[in-house]
């Protein structure tokens, strides 16, 4: 009811409204440029038009890729280290209520162990799936190994740069080094057998009942190394204790979750993403002839973070996996 | 212009012809060829040539056919002592299998040139057939017409089985009833008052048999361990003729058409189903066919006795007349004293063998089986297969133990069984690749059991399409009206034969709905066989229109449960449910989901193959009082009568040659229907085609719907087995299999290691080749059991590729081959001495090297620019 009532009274306000903005960003125009302001009026001499595209055309670009660098290097950490700690609760309550996953199918990002490496100082939980966008929130276990723990060779990945960067350090382990692993089956101790690079040999079949983890990440070369991992490097270790694992496990993976690959399958949302951001952009543009600036600033900017973020994340699927 | 004319004319000329030519049904043309392979004569009406014609693939008429011609006629002697003989009839019999037998097979039986019947019953089966006029008796006895074998060989009417006490004896009959006593082949001392045993059964053994003035004569059974069951009241019968005993009765008085000719299919049975009977592959059996011609007489006594008078009477049903009334009938014209001496005298005695149980190899062989595991597909064919391993001491022993295929399949992968048989290509789940080696081409039907109205006969010609075994499969017919409150779908027909669909496609059936009919008996669990025939339904585009929810051009709606279900499928979903409200007490205390009801599936189609024998639907729908607890409880509804069956099931081809079912023709291009046949099989093997080393031959239904005369329903069932990892022995045991079945197991024939009918043999040569090629290529490869063998889906090409300089595949997984890793099956595992092992390959990517620095320099150059243009831009405009 006082809603009917209101309702005229505030006509005239939104009636007079357009014509505010449309007056206040000349204005703003003027205030902030206040060099071509007192030239003469007249058509835009096609050097300013220029000027004004190269110069808006480099601001994006820059945006763009200062934007996507720095969640690569430090906004992917912090969501990385969010996904770690709700993967860790997890995991905690999957192992002490014994319903963590024994393999040998286990639904993808679902945590599956706990991996320490005390030289290093990392304490990661894996999680199932080795995709491009599995790895965001951790190592990932590839689905067509066994368990990490268990008899059998088993594989995990993870990132060297960004989100994170879990095994950044990786290619610093030693041989004799250790990594524990803690899954539903019990803690496994695996001992580093050493680094392995394009070119060396394969390391010796695994005993039988025993288990073999191979950590595999990238690392860069030079003075750039710490943030252009190209090529692949692994990390074995081995155990002569491991637990049994179950038959029937998948005999290959897709691509998208081999080494370096990447997951194609995520372009229809990055579709999907650009287009949320067009539609911003365009809102915009339209909220601007209505409301403040200031206003729009305020409801605009967390939107238009988010959904950066957001896109960042659906293009980092379709980047190799081991970033 | 007049040249243009003329050449369309010639067209039109042309075109109309061979139409013309294309129209008939696909499987007509198996008529033809049956009828010059077969001694199928060919002035037998179409109904009898077709009536054992569907889904008999190669029958093998010409090798273990049975053929004999006799004339049968009446006579009789005249007061005067003169002899009056009716005009004769001559009476051909012929069977199309009479070797190498198994329990409940049904083999064709027709005869030529008999005595017209009149009174036709609904029911010529058992006691429900006494009431006909000159019909052909039909039965199975122990022993063979052959005098030079021991008496206890030989045939009598003591050792046919009937399955009721009428059926035998003659018990207190009044003078007017007791025709036998004149019958002129008769011997004198049984044309007396009582007779049939000697000693007559005492007074306190049989009340009823010997009561003066009525006349009484048994015909006792004799069973095979010796017993003597006289026979002259329902407790004098052996145990299989109990009332309601597990198998209907198979002895039939058959109807003769007006031109003389019949036919029958006759289900015999063994010593596992009959054991007083006791026919085995070791008991010599025949099956007796009698055209009664009516008894012939001795010289009257002057004046004529009644019984004289009954003697000669003639009946009293003009030819191919119903005796829907089961009214009574002229003794001497009927079946029901066919071993009356001048009936039995008329005999044809089909002699029988049967092949060996299917248990033979459990008690001859004492080693362990070897199972394989699967598909039921292959069941005949493995009853007929095993004894040939099993007795051979060359061989291992075969044996196939049924279930569904995707079981079969996971107890091969994870080493449980030797080999699974499937019919499709499964997604592996373990690491070792599996190879498939084509055993026998065979497939699926649509059986049926349907009679004609007005006592016509059975239905021969059913012809179904995709979008009716779509309505049928998502329980979109309503059964009964309990079903009519079902929402969203109540205006549909209660069942099939009410669907005008159906009436169109197959007219003058009887249109009265059944529950029977508002379903097709399924399987209950997972099979390739649904999944291809749900495959078949999905490649129509009307019936995935109706299952998407377009109203069918009658108005039929799909139930709104099964409307968008994904096919195919291997497994058919119960996902109805509606529980009707109704004032019925026993549906209000037994409350239950109508639709499940009507379909019921069973587990096996050896069940559902069982219940079109016994046409007796799985429909669970009747209510009874158990008077004893005073509660009601639903169970299963009675055999349908004979007269008005209606049912279908999903039956194998194998089950359905074995037993006599009829196959439906399914439409293959829109308005062709294609039943099955050798023909027909050959056909879609021809279309199916291998797609890579190793793997199956898959069936296009999109090309079958082309084609035209490939059957639907043909499958290849596969011997699959682990081309790694399988012990050395097992494996050659399942390379000798595949090679033993598909070169001498594929030699048609009812003998031991022979492909029953309903298979379509693989050869060298002809459309088969290419499985008969592939199944040897398969069973090397897996006698060789190569460890770095091929590897079918991780070959060099599975590397990833993002657009960039994505490496060569990864050297990652190939220290995860399992020959690295202790499988409990396997060899010793590596010795401990150090193995050469392959370097490590390079596996990087530019683009995840330079995309940092990238990103990074690229953000630093736009920044720069940026403030350049900025700041520069109003110094040039100044200075211009």
């Amino acid at each position: 009811m006082t809603v009917t009532l209101e309702k005229p009274a505030g006509r005239p306000r939104s009636l007079r409204r357009p014509q505010l903005p449309g007056a206040r960003p000349g204005r703003r125009q003027a205030d902030r440029r206040p060099r071509p302001a007192p030239r003469p009026a007249g058509p835009p001499s096609s050097t300013d038009t220029a000027a004004s595209v190269l110069s808006t055309s480099f601001t994006m670009i820059a945006i763009v890729c200062l934007w996507m660098a720095a969640q690569l290097l430090f906004l992917g950490s912090i969501s990385q280290q969010r996904a770690q700690d709700l993967l860790y609760g997890e995991l905690r309550t999957d192992l002490a209520g014994a319903t963590a996953p024994v393999g040998p199918v286990v639904p993808v990002g679902d945590p599956i162990a706990l991996l320490t490496i005390p030289s290093l100082g990392i304490e990661q939980v894996v999680v199932e799936g080795t995709a491009s966008g599995d790895l965001l929130a951790g190592p990932g276990h590839r689905r067509d190994t066994v368990l990490p723990g268990q008899v059998g060779t088993s594989v995990v990945y993870g990132r060297a740069a960004s989100y994170g960067a879990p095994f950044a350090d990786l290619p610093d382990l030693h041989a004799g080094d250790e990594i524990e692993v803690t899954g539903a089956q019990g803690v496994a101790t695996y001992t580093v057998l050493g680094v392995r690079r394009a070119g060396d040999p394969l390391p010796q079949p695994v005993v039988e009942g025993g288990g073999r983890l191979t950590l595999v990440t990238a690392e860069g070369a030079g003075r750039l190394g710490a943030i252009a991992p190209e090529s692949v490097v692994y990390v074995d270790a081995d155990t002569t204790k491991a637990y049994p694992a179950p038959p029937g496990r998948p005999s290959v993976v897709p691509d998208s979750e081999k080494a370096m690959a990447a997951d194609a399958g995520a372009l229809p949302l990055l579709a999907l993403c650009l287009a949320l951001l067009l539609a911003l952009t365009l809102g915009v543009v339209a909220a601007r002839q209505r409301w403040s600036t200031a206003l729009v600033w305020v409801v605009a900017s967390p939107l238009a973070i988010a959904l950066s973020w957001a896109s960042t994340d659906v293009v980092m699927r379709l980047l190799p996996n081991l970033i | 212009m007049r040249r243009a004319l003329a050449l369309a004319l010639l067209v039109i000329g042309l075109a109309v012809p061979a139409a013309a030519g294309a129209r008939p049904v696909v499987g007509g043309g198996f008529e033809g060829s049956r009828g010059s392979g077969a001694s199928a004569p060919s002035h037998l009406d179409r109904r009898t040539a077709r009536a054992g014609a569907p889904s008999h693939l190669d029958r093998r008429t010409a090798k273990s056919g049975w053929s004999e011609t006799k004339t049968l006629s009446r006579k009789f002697v005249q007061a005067d002592g003169s002899t009056y003989s009716f005009p004769s009839h001559t009476v051909t019999v012929t069977a199309d299998e009479t070797t190498n037998l198994r329990g409940r097979q049904r083999i064709l039986i027709r005869w030529k040139g008999a005595q017209p019947s009149g009174g036709r019953a609904s029911n010529p089966y058992g006691e429900n057939g006494l009431n006909q006029e000159y019909p052909v008796v039909v039965m199975q006895c122990r022993g063979v017409d052959d005098l030079s074998l021991p008496a206890k060989k030989q045939l009598r009417p003591e050792t046919c089985w009937t399955a009721s006490v009428v059926q035998r004896s003659q018990i207190t009959r009044s003078e007017g009833e007791a025709s036998w006593t004149h019958d002129l082949a008769a011997a004198p001392e049984d044309k007396g008052r009582i007779t049939g045993l000697d000693p007559f059964p005492t007074a306190e053994e049989c009340p009823a048999a010997d009561i003066s003035p009525y006349f009484t004569k048994l015909t006792p059974f004799a069973t095979a361990k010796g017993e003597t069951f006289v026979a002259c009241d329902a407790d004098h019968m052996p145990p299989e003729a109990a009332v309601d005993a597990a198998f209907p009765p198979a002895e039939i008085a058959a109807f003769t058409d007006t031109d003389g000719t019949g036919s029958v299919q006759f289900e015999v049975r063994t010593d596992v189903e009959n054991e007083s009977l006791g026919c085995s592959d070791k008991v010599a059996c025949s099956i007796v066919v009698i055209p009664i011609v009516g008894l012939s007489c001795d010289q009257p006594s002057t004046p004529m006795t009644i019984s004289d008078q009954a003697c000669r009477k003639g009946g009293r049903f003009p030819a191919g007349s119903s005796n829907f009334a089961n009214e009574g009938v002229d003794q001497a014209a009927s079946p029901a004293l066919w071993w009356a001496p001048s009936n039995w005298q008329n005999r044809f005695s089909i002699p029988i063998t049967f092949g060996l149980p299917p248990d033979t190899c459990d008690l001859l062989d004492p080693r362990p089986p070897t199972g394989f595991y699967g598909s039921e597909l292959l069941a005949q064919a493995a009853l007929q297969w095993a004894p040939a391993y099993c007795l051979n001491k060359q061989r291992f022993k075969f044996q196939l133990n049924q279930m569904p295929d995707i079981a079969g399949w996971n107890l091969m992968e994870n080493g449980g069984g030797v080999a699974a048989e499937v019919s499709s290509e499964h997604p592996r789940s373990g690491t070792d690749p599996i190879g498939y080696a084509p055993t026998a081409v065979t497939g699926f039907a649509i059986g049926y059991q349907i009679d004609k109205p007005d006592n016509a006969g059975e239905y021969t010609d059913l012809r179904l399409n995709g979008r009716l075994l779509a309505k049928l499969l998502t329980q979109s017919y309503l059964g009964s009206d309990l079903g009519r409150a079902h929402p969203g779908i109540g205006d549909n027909p209660l069942a099939i034969m009410s669907d005008p669909e159906f009436i169109k496609l197959n007219p003058g059936l009887s249109p009265n709905a059944q529950e029977a009919g508002a379903t097709v008996l399924s399987l209950s669990n997972s099979s390739d066989v649904i999944e291809q025939l749900t495959d078949y339904i999905a490649h129509d585009q009307a019936a995935m229109a109706f299952i998407h929810g377009k109203k069918d051009p009658w108005g039929m709606v799909v139930n709104p449960k099964y409307k968008n279900i994904d096919v195919p499928r291997a497994d058919w979903p119960m996902l109805d449910t509606y529980v009707p409200e109704t004032q019925n007490t026993c549906r209000q205390d037994n409350p239950a989901v109508y639709f499940s009801q009507l379909a019921a599936p069973v587990s096996t189609m050896r069940d559902i193959a069982d219940a079109l024998l016994d046409s007796w639907p799985n429909v669970q729908t009747r209510c009874e009082k158990d008077l004893g607890t005073g509660l009601y409880k639903l169970g299963r509804i009675d055999r349908q009568s004979y007269g008005s069956r209606f049912m279908l099931g999903i039956v194998s081809l194998g089950d359905a040659d074995r037993y006599g079912l009829r196959a439906a023709a399914l439409e293959a291009k829109p308005g062709t229907y294609v039943e099955p046949d050798s023909r027909s099989l050959a056909a879609a093997v021809q279309l199916a085609d291998q797609r890579k080393k190793y793997h199956p031959f898959a069936l296009d239904q999109g090309d079958v719907r082309r084609s035209g005369a490939a059957y639907p329903g043909t499958m290849v069932v596969y011997t699959a087995a682990r081309l790694q990892n399988l012990a050395k022995d097992d494996a050659a045991k399942v390379a000798q299999f595949i090679r033993i079945s598909t070169t001498e197991g594929q030699k048609t024939g009812s003998g031991n290691g022979e492909l029953p009918g309903g298979f379509l043999p693989i050869t060298r040569t002809g459309p088969t080749a290419k499985l008969f090629d592939a199944a040897q290529e398969t069973a090397d490869a897996i006698e060789a059991q190569h460890t770095t063998g091929p590897a079918p889906t991780d070959g060099p090409d599975a590397g990833g590729s993002d657009g960039g300089s994505v490496a060569p595949p990864p050297g990652v997984p190939d220290e995860e081959e399992p020959s690295t890793e202790p499988v409990p099956s396997a060899a010793p595992s590596a010795p401990p001495t150090a193995v050469s092992m392959p370097a490590t390959e390079p596996v990087g990517s530019e683009l995840a090297g330079g995309l940092l620095p990238l990103l990074i320099l690229l953000g630093a150059v736009g920044c720069v620019a940026a403030t350049a243009l900025r700041v520069a831009a109003p110094v040039v405009r100044r200075r211009g």
